[in-house]
């Protein structure tokens, strides 16, 4: 057996300078990368245009009913942290304060009087609709509000009202214990769902790339001098470490820019609204990189391997779409699974899947991210079932290659791709 | 120690390409594969170059089998052209020497001298799309050579080149053979073998139906041809046909080619001829052209395929 090197480093060299040197690689990545700080930015813009997210409420207040402090203090309480914020502005006249509404001065306009039973009764003039959280906030400080008022009236101290109004002990104990509660809540899940994503779109797109790379080669005919010179293993290893390279930089090239977009986040919020933005960075655990890094690397090593093996079954670039298909429904596979994982990480289907090597690369991540109980020996045996399975991928794939590239104009199918392997021995 | 084909077979699915294929070649030489469209030409140069492994039957090179053989023991010009289009003539052929294990300024100064002498050294940076088909076919042939391989294979080598270009190439070849290397090249132009080859194998429908020195094998055909011409009308030579066994194949315009089975001395036509007072201004013994033992073994041209292809374009 020849070995793999320094042919294969040829091969690589020569298929990502080609690739990389090209205007529309560097036109499509620097497209990509700017897509990817707008996405990263895009919360920050949704703010800005939509302008202030304070809510200011106008308090039209008959003498002895409600004081502004009243109800600014309950609506900022029940807001909770990081919640809506509030601005109670004491209108004198109804009337102007309701033409205040109809400016767009006022977010809405809330009017309290004393009713001939004694009771408070309030209005709230504003066209948001009834199911508006803000308007439910504000009606339940209004009730609030209310009760307080007749407690005072009865003679209660309002020292003990305060007491009243305190919040219960309020537990949830969930029917699966399983899952993880709303998985995307979390700095973790959020980062966990990005991350499937990105390994999702890398290994479908930059796996194509492989696989169209080495059709071109077949229709170009250059192939037939290319397998004289070099071993079939040669080639495909040289093909998949230099498209999969060119891929890959493209890939961080977009990553920084959504990395970009992520830290300049807090610097632009407080230049623009010029206070503190939490930032979506908080909370996530940076850790869960490393492990994604080599499981990511490898993984992708594994598909694109595949689809180059595959792609030589396709006599043009046409035809690459159809005989890379069961490349796609299992890379589709893990990306579906490990949004299943993600809800309930630690189900023993999900632990089993997370070492297979076509999926760990999603579910390893997923439940790393969101449950964080990966032990050291699955570590262990996911990584050494995926060298297993480059392994022999590559042994498959270069078998499949040296037959495949030689036929031309057969319907590539997997039947045909069986007997590939079959015959050149 | 020559090349030695050795009863190789090859199916693919249920077609026999190959069946029970057999030559040898002499180190040195330049070796004619001759064969129709299909005959099995491509396949055979495949196997040796081991991209196919045949079913049956084995390959040697100075008595090593072909499997075990470093790869830069053979260079190849496939008969389908292609390059990297996009790139640059200099590094396409850096690149091919690279993967041959060639060094960069041995291959950049191998590619200069080549260039010079196919008359192109202009085109050394310009990209390979922007060259004519004949001079794509030479950058690739320069390809096929960088690394100084003993067993060079050309598949059609000729076909889609002008005159000049052809020039070029026949050039080339006799150059490499004087330096010692050892040339195959198929084609089904007999003209080309005829002027080149010192031995040749004639394939049809995956089948060696003669192979062997040219010599050896126009001799085997078991008879001669004779051309005559004499100073009369040139079409009074009837009374030939009836000598024993000695039929005209051909009449030109100045003389009549005659056909001499192997027993029949070919000196009575000359005393036939002379005892009817024809005054004889040519008589040539010679042998049966490859296009004759060609079309006698296969039982139509070799290029029968093209010229109906062409008809059929008119």
């Amino acid at each position: 057996m020849r070995s793999l090197f320094p042919n294969a480093w040829h091969v690589a060299r020569r298929e990502y300078l080609t690739r990389v040197q090209t205007r529309t690689f560097l036109i499509v990545t620097v497209a990509l990368a700017l897509v990817g700080l707008g996405l990263a930015l895009a919360p920050l813009l949704v703010r800005f245009f939509e302008g202030d997210p304070r809510t200011d409420v106008g308090l039209y207040a008959e003498p002895d009913t409600v004081d502004v402090a009243q109800l600014q203090g309950l609506l900022a309480a029940n807001a909770g942290a990081g919640g809506d914020q509030w601005r109670v502005i004491p209108v004198d006249d109804e009337a102007a304060g309701r033409q205040m509404v109809r400016d767009d001065d006022l977010d809405g306009l809330l009017s309290a009087v004393r009713a001939t039973d004694g009771d408070l009764s309030f209005h709230a003039y504003t066209d948001a609709g009834s199911t508006d959280p803000r308007l439910l906030a504000i009606r339940t400080a209004a009730t609030q509000l209310a009760i307080a008022d007749r407690l005072e009236r009865a003679g209660v101290d309002p020292g003990q009202a305060g007491e009243i109004f305190a919040p219960t002990a309020f537990e949830v104990d969930p029917v699966n214990p399983d899952a993880s509660q709303d998985p995307f809540a979390s700095g973790n899940g959020f980062a966990a769902y990005i991350l499937v994503i990105l390994t999702f779109m890398a290994i479908i797109t930059y796996g194509t790339w492989v696989a169209t790379s080495v059709a071109e080669e077949k229709s170009s005919r250059v192939m037939e001098l290319l397998i004289t010179a070099a071993t079939p293993r040669q080639l495909l290893a040289g093909k998949v470490l230099g498209a999969g390279a060119a891929g890959l930089s493209q890939y961080v090239v977009i990553l920084a820019g959504i990395l970009v977009g992520l830290l300049a986040q807090g610097v632009l919020a407080e230049r623009i609204f010029g206070q503190d933005a939490p930032s979506q960075l908080e909370g996530i655990d940076f850790s869960v990189l490393v492990p994604f890094s080599v499981f990511f690397v490898s993984g992708f090593l594994l598909y694109c391997v595949l689809y180059a093996g595959f792609g030589s079954m396709a006599s043009r670039q046409e035809d690459v779409n159809q005989v890379t298909m069961p490349m796609l429904f299992i890379g589709m596979g893990g990306y579906f699974a490990s949004f299943v994982a993600m809800a309930t990480p630690n189900v023993g289907w999900v632990k089993v899947l997370s070492l297979v090597p076509f999926f760990s690369p999603y579910l390893l991540t997923a439940r790393y991210s969101l449950a964080g109980n990966v032990a050291a020996w699955e570590w262990i045996v996911a990584g050494a079932l995926m060298a297993v399975f480059l392994a022999g991928a590559l042994w498959l794939a270069a078998r499949i290659y040296s037959a495949g590239v030689l036929l031309y104009g057969q319907r590539a199918s997997l039947r045909s791709v069986w007997r590939a392997v079959r015959v050149n021995r | 120690m020559s090349l030695v084909v050795d009863r190789i077979s090859k199916r693919f699915g249920p077609v026999v390409a190959l069946d029970d294929v057999s030559f040898e070649v002499e180190p040195g030489r330049i070796f004619g594969l001759l064969g129709a469209n299909g005959a099995g030409k491509t396949t055979s140069m495949r196997i040796v170059l081991d991209i196919l492994r045949p079913d049956t039957g084995s390959v040697t090179w100075q008595g090593q089998g072909n499997t075990q053989l470093p790869r830069d023991t053979w260079g190849y010009l496939p008969e389908e052209r292609g390059l990297y289009l996009r790139m640059k003539v200099i590094d396409v052929l850096r690149f091919f020497a690279a993967l041959y294990g060639v060094r960069e300024a041995d291959a950049s100064r191998t590619v200069e001298e080549w260039l010079e002498r196919f008359r192109i050294p202009d085109y050394r940076d310009r990209k390979v799309e922007e060259l004519s088909k004949g001079n794509q076919q030479k950058i690739q042939f320069i390809a096929a050579i960088l690394h100084d391989p003993d067993v060079l294979i050309m598949d059609e080598p000729f076909s889609g080149l002008d005159p000049v270009n052809v020039g070029l190439l026949k050039e080339a070849f006799l150059q490499m053979r004087d330096r010692g290397k050892t040339l195959i090249f198929s084609t089904h132009q007999m003209e080309q073998v005829e002027e080149m080859c010192e031995a040749i194998a004639i394939i049809d429908r995956g089948r060696v139906v003669v192979s062997g020195a040219l010599r050896d094998v126009k001799r085997g055909m078991g008879r001669q041809v004779v051309r005559l011409a004499t100073d009369g009308d040139g079409l009074g030579v009837d009374w030939l046909d009836g000598l024993d066994g000695i039929s005209i194949t051909a009449r030109r315009a100045d003389y009549v080619e005659l056909r001499v089975p192997s027993g029949t001395d070919p000196g009575r036509i000359l005393a036939s001829a002379l005892d009817r007072g024809e005054r004889v201004t040519l008589f040539e013994i010679g042998e049966p052209s490859l296009e004759e033992i060609f079309i006698e073994h296969v039982g139509r041209r070799a290029d029968e395929d093209e010229r109906h292809l062409a008809e059929a374009a008119k």
